[in-house]
């Protein structure tokens, strides 16, 4: 079975992965346009979401701002 | 009354807000109205993907407010380097407030790291404001790298202890070349009308504002304050004295000895 570690949790996915690191968004149900993700440590911006392919056992972050001092 | 100049932008509020804590968006973007601010503070943390809820930012509006996003959370200078960079990736703004924390219980910055990580940020083209303790030499490094600001700290972190750095701070105000934003522990109007009368060209405040049971009355009272104490800055602040000095006359008594 293929696996994610999104944010540093192990996600599988028993069927297929999503194709595009957009298809992951939407599969979890989050609003893409506010989020940033980090794959393996590199930046993906919003607008790259589309065209960034997911492969298993990568290592994604999604991260968006929170109220803070 | 003149502008808040920090690299190449001026505002004419001398109030910073953070957004943390507030009960609700509704009241964080009203209170953050009230009081007049026009560069707020936000955190980058990970979405909670079981949970995503309400979009912050929606509430913020980008137009009328700098957003000034800050590495709370990294614990050195790699870890705050990693969160400016996704903030800017995420804001396109350069603008960060630099925040490394490592001690969990009183939340003071560590020096060494910030200082690191405020010449690698300067470097990339970041403005940088970063949050210190009242050292006046960290302070002077930090302009040396190219800082925007430098953020001293009032008390530790949502302590609202007040000024307890005040001898500090007023070093730090007297030999600084760039604005000196005093941040953290005010918890009070009077607290930060006193950082702004001992010349500070601008306060942070947060949990002051965000936990009172009123937030938007505090942010106007927060606001007045900064402004009250800007004045008396500027208008010259009448010396101390051990011994009363009369303010009325002392001739013309209706005695005769």
């Amino acid at each position: 079975m293929e696996t994610l570690i999104i944010n540093g949790n192990e996600k599988q996915f028993p069927d297929a992965l999503p194709d595009t690191l957009a298809d992951l968004i939407e599969q979890l149900e989050v609003e893409s346009k506010t989020i940033i993700a980090e794959v393996d440590g590199r930046i993906v911006e919003c607008d790259n979401f589309g065209k960034t392919k997911v492969t298993n056992g990568q290592k994604i972050e999604l991260v968006r701002f929170m109220g803070g001092g | 009354m003149e502008k808040l100049c920090i690299a190449d932008r001026q505002f004419d509020s001398r109030l910073l807000v953070g957004t943390g804590k507030f009960a609700s968006n509704q009241i964080m973007s009203q209170a953050i109205e009230a009081a007049g601010s026009e560069i707020v503070t936000v955190a980058l943390r990970r979405v909670d993907i079981e949970n995503p809820d309400d979009d912050m930012l929606a509430h913020i509006d980008r137009d009328k407010y700098l957003l000034l996003p800050n590495t709370s959370g990294a614990r050195d200078a790699d870890e705050a380097v990693r969160l400016s960079k996704l903030a800017r990736a995420a804001t396109g703004i350069k603008w960060v407030k630099l925040e490394v924390t490592p001690d969990p219980y009183y939340l003071l910055p560590d020096p060494i790291e910030t200082l690191k990580a405020a010449e690698i940020l300067v470097n990339e083209g970041f403005i940088v404001l970063p949050y210190i303790n009242a050292d006046p030499i960290l302070a002077k490094k930090l302009e040396d790298v190219g800082t925007a600001t430098v953020m001293p700290l009032a008390s530790p972190i949502g302590s609202n202890q007040g000024l307890k750095t005040r001898a500090a701070l007023e070093i730090i105000i007297e030999q600084a070349n760039v604005p000196v934003v005093v941040d953290a522990g005010l918890g009070l109007p009077s607290h930060a009308a006193e950082a702004m009368e001992i010349g500070a060209d601008a306060v942070l405040v947060n949990t002051a504002i965000a936990i009172a049971a009123e937030p938007v009355q505090m942010a106007i009272a927060f606001k007045k304050a900064v402004q009250a104490g800007r004045l008396a800055y500027l208008a010259g602040a009448a010396a101390q004295s051990k011994q009363a000095n009369a303010s009325s006359p002392l001739t013309g008594f209706l005695r005769n000895d």
